[in-house]
């Protein structure tokens, strides 16, 4: 092992650092511009669409509406149904423009094409919509009522409606000695990475060639294929340089089927890069509020939850959306024996922007209820943090442990963990040093969140292994890495597995003529799911090399080892030939080439840790996270420089998502369309980190033996940063964020 | 000067070494300039408010947002963007700190973020990390949390002054 577990610097680095980094607005190729004309309101019929001005201007090429694009499309996007049962939920597939009605403040109503984004711009402004308003429901709770029904033709806003129960709820509600009542909330935010989204759509002969800002091309391929009725050997889809997406560019947006419709109607290449207030209306995450009761017993054991809970879908049931409805409850018993849940989950529509699914997509919210449950428990029954999580973890002799809703928690110690991380972590100070301050009249407070969270999601992914005749190794992968630098923990992969210098290999992914299948990367599985791939066809690939040497050593193939570049004939080793000969070789008279191709099935894994947040509050009300601490079980570590720039920006996201981040919406529309609106933490909040991984891990069945870790610091943060906040107010938040109004 | 509706406006800039003359309309902004005009996509577009600092580029030896400039504003004036820190091939120490510190993820906040950074160590070549993190407070990153950045700006500052 050379190159697994060490922080290996990232491959590919250079074009970044030199501005040679391609995405999707540099790509240089001759395309037309597209622009959006957008709903000022939030719930409108629309009466008329008036585009002969935005016509009249010189280097306008076209104004779309939906009966122009009607005729091209032959389906609506839809929902992800790899993962999610469309027989579940109450949904109209999206069309890609309005078309009698909007139904929320910046609904895409017709696209402009023309020569350059300036034209296009001044083409926007002249193009008449006469609306006629309705009223606007932006409250889930209003929502429900079906007073004001967004989707006619689904009769309610309801769009699911599923009560997940498991073990023995009234049971657990007989014996208790206190019933505590709880009202958790997580507030509407934007995912916001860097990089607004992005298409390129050029259509000539019948195929499609498109450039696509996004963490799924290959679904795209089918979806686009689908949604316009073209074979999909004829829709490529290229991933270029993506930058960031953190689970909402894995998304179709009406505006992106908008383009593709107009390229093919034009029989030209047509552009669109979102501006950042379009990529703000593009994706929108969590918003969903959990009430319920918690029944326990005095000595601090959790016997039972059930409540409700209510999340918020936006105007349209995104590709995503549905994830978080079903998954919130599963997980919400977290790594705690608790004997019975019942939760009515509800999602409704309402007239503000899609909601699609952000880093964690589940997790946070269900580890957010879970973690301020335990919490106020603690407060309540005046035990503390540790001993109130002490009580009711799962033991290491009980795993694997199915939980109340059958998901088997494959692997784990989660009581050594609770006591190693906090050590490692210095709580016990941090707490003492807190208390100490808070006599010198300082607000300063220390708070810990434990999670377990499920990823390295299946069903399968896709590896690809070629050795050239000159023993150089292409690694076609199935994951789609977009900063995470997984490309390079891939690498590290194969070269162990291969035992060869690692600037022999070039990983590639994201071109869908290039790479025959992926499912790709998000839900953090790309170390687990396609690393894993990659090794297993790399395995694949030696055995035939093997056979390869076998040939030449005119020995059998059982007689045949391996070792750092030579093969060699076990009953004698001086009967040997080198890697780079066999390669030579495999390309050879009647021999095939040497690769290896592999779909490899899996399922979920579920890491765990434990985090600490310092949080210090200044004489406005204002909070700054001073300190994070992260020690997490993430089965094997392939590269911990790269897990913990994992866990370093997933914590700066939990800042954010715990004190500053909030897609604020009134009946009006969205107000935060900006990021002079909408405050993403910059250096100056972002907090100094501490990163360790278990000492002992506990590895994934996925062969690299990952868990996964790439939202892990999300997952958990945003209760760890509240809990720290309760610490240093002596207040109780139960919702993120908490604004310095609340505080003060 | 008076320029009427549909004009344009003869400007001549140097970027990266290089004298450049066009005609451009005077709304077009800076980084567009660069972007479209020029075929320098290195300097990226974050945001519409000059919040994020993406579009970083220096203007006559001073760091600024580009997406905040007017091309004309820079008419005569020298501007070197990302592509123009390395030379002769070889990497500018502040990119190579980037690298070996884990300094980017996406890449996408990286050439403002560098930028940046280089003005920064122009002005105060021994910042410390509280000067750091506030000389960069105009520059948004998603993915990396800061600190390691912090760090490839503290070793790029120690490789500058050995």
């Amino acid at each position: 092992m050379k190159y697994v577990g060490q922080p290996v610097k990232r491959l590919y680095d250079d074009k970044f650092v030199s501005g040679k980094s391609t995405y999707v607005d540099d790509i240089q190729i001759s395309a037309l511009y597209a622009g959006f004309v957008r709903s000022p309101y939030s719930h409108a019929r629309i009466k008329r669409i008036d585009v002969t001005d935005a016509l009249k201007l010189p280097g306008i090429v076209g104004v779309y509406t939906y009966k122009d694009l009607e005729p091209l499309i032959k389906d609506g996007i839809g929902i992800w149904n790899v993962y999610e049962d469309p027989r579940m939920w109450k949904f109209v597939p999206r069309k890609p423009l309005a078309d009698s009605k909007v139904r929320f403040a910046g609904e895409p109503v017709a696209i402009v094409i023309g020569v350059n984004k300036y034209v296009v711009r001044d083409a926007i402004d002249k193009v008449n919509v006469d609306y006629e308003k309705l009223p606007p429901v932006v409250k889930m709770e209003e929502a429900l009522e079906d007073k004001v029904i967004i989707h006619e033709e689904l009769k309610t806003n309801v769009a699911f409606d599923q009560t997940f129960t498991g073990g023995n709820v009234d049971e657990a509600f007989k014996q208790a000695d206190k019933i505590i009542p709880v009202e958790i909330t997580n507030n509407r935010l934007i995912p916001s990475p860097m990089e607004p989204r992005g298409i390129v759509s050029r259509y000539e002969g019948g195929t499609l060639t498109i450039w696509y800002s996004t963490q799924v091309p290959h679904l795209a391929k089918s979806e686009f294929a689908r949604i316009f009725g073209i074979p999909a050997s004829k829709v490529r889809v290229i991933m270029p340089d993506v930058g960031g997406a953190f689970g909402s560019k894995v998304n179709f947006l009406p505006e992106e089927i908008s383009v593709i419709a107009s390229s093919i109607k034009l029989g030209k290449a047509v552009r669109w890069t979102a501006t950042r207030s379009e990529e703000m209306l593009a994706s929108e995450a969590r918003h969903n509020t959990f009430k319920g009761e918690v029944a326990v017993k005095n000595d601090g054991t959790v016997l039972g939850i059930r409540g409700d809970l209510l999340v918020d879908l936006g105007a349209y049931l995104t590709l995503t959306a549905p994830l978080q409805p079903a998954i919130i409850p599963l997980m919400v018993p977290g790594p705690y024996k608790i004997k019975g849940v019942s939760i009515r989950s509800r999602a409704v529509y309402t007239t503000t922007p899609p909601i699609t699914m952000y880093r964690g997509a589940s997790r946070p919210e269900a580890t957010f209820i879970i973690e301020r449950i335990m919490s106020i428990v603690a407060d309540e029954l005046k035990l503390d943090d540790v001993t109130i999580r002490e009580k009711n973890l799962i033991r290491a002799n009980e795993m694997p442990y199915t939980n109340p809703f059958g998901l088997k928690y494959d692997s784990g110690d989660y009581l050594s963990l609770l006591k190693d991380g906090l050590q490692k972590l210095q709580y016990y100070e941090l707490k003492k040093w807190a208390e100490e301050e808070r006599k010198k009249g300082r607000k300063v407070g220390v708070g810990m969140a434990y999670y377990l969270e499920i990823s390295g999601f299946g069903p399968w992914e896709f590896g690809e292994i070629r050795v050239d005749e000159n023993g150089d190794v292409l690694v076609i992968s199935g994951g789609t890495p977009h900063g995470q630098g997984t490309e390079t923990a891939i690498a590290q992969v194969v070269a162990d597995t291969l035992q060869i210098d690692i600037n022999r290999i070039k990983v590639i992914w994201g071109d869908t003529e290039t790479v025959a299948a992926s499912m790709g990367t998000y839900g953090s599985r790309t170390a687990a799911a396609a690393a894993s791939a990659a090794m297993v066809a790399s395995k694949e690939v030696l055995e035939k090399m093997k056979r390869i040497a076998a040939r030449l050593l005119n020995a059998d193939v059982e007689e045949i080892e391996y070792e750092n570049g030579e093969f060699y004939n076990k009953k004698d080793k001086s009967k040997k030939v080198s890697w780079d000969d066999v390669a030579r070789n495999g390309y050879y008279g009647k021999e095939l080439g040497i690769s290896a191709q592999i779909i490899l099935p899996g399922d979920v894994t579920f890491p765990y840790g434990v985090h600490v947040a310092v949080v210090e509050v200044n004489d406005y009300g204002i909070p700054k996270v001073l300190t994070y601490k992260a020690y997490d079980d993430i089965g094997n570590v392939i590269n911990p420089a790269l897990a913990e720039g994992q866990i370093h920006g997933g914590a700066t996201q939990a800042v954010g998502q715990a004190l500053y981040e909030e897609a604020i919406i009134n009946e009006d529309g969205q107000l935060t369309v900006t990021y002079a609106d909408y405050f993403i933490p910059t250096a100056v909040e972002a907090p100094k980190f501490e990163s360790y991984f278990a000492e002992k891990p506990h590895t994934s069945a996925w062969p690299t033996g990952a868990k996964g870790v790439g939202e892990a610091a999300l997952i958990v943060g945003p209760a760890a940063i509240i809990r720290a906040l309760e610490d240093a107010t002596g207040k109780r938040f139960t919702k993120t964020p908490v604004k310095p109004e609340e505080i003060l | 000067m008076l320029v009427r509706p549909g004009e344009k406006v003869k400007i001549r800039v140097k970027v990266n070494g290089i004298w450049y003359e066009r005609d451009i309309e005077p709304r077009m902004l800076l980084v567009h300039f660069l972007r479209d005009e020029l075929g320098l996509t290195g300097t990226k577009i974050g945001c519409d408010t000059s919040t994020c600092g993406a579009c970083t580029v220096l203007m006559n030896g001073k760091s600024v947002k580009s997406c905040t400039i007017l091309a004309v504003q820079a008419d005569g004036a020298e501007i070197t963007t990302i592509e123009g820190l390395s030379s002769d091939g070889k990497l500018h120490p502040i990119q190579e700190a980037f690298k070996d510190n884990f300094a980017l993820q996406c890449g996408y906040c990286t050439p403002g973020m560098i930028m940046q950074s280089y003005y920064l160590l122009k002005e105060n070549p021994s910042p410390t990390e509280e000067e750091i993190r506030d000389g960069l407070h105009g520059n948004i990153c998603r993915c990396t949390g800061y600190q390691n950045i912090i760090k490839a700006v503290q070793d790029a500052a120690r490789r500058m002054r050995a």
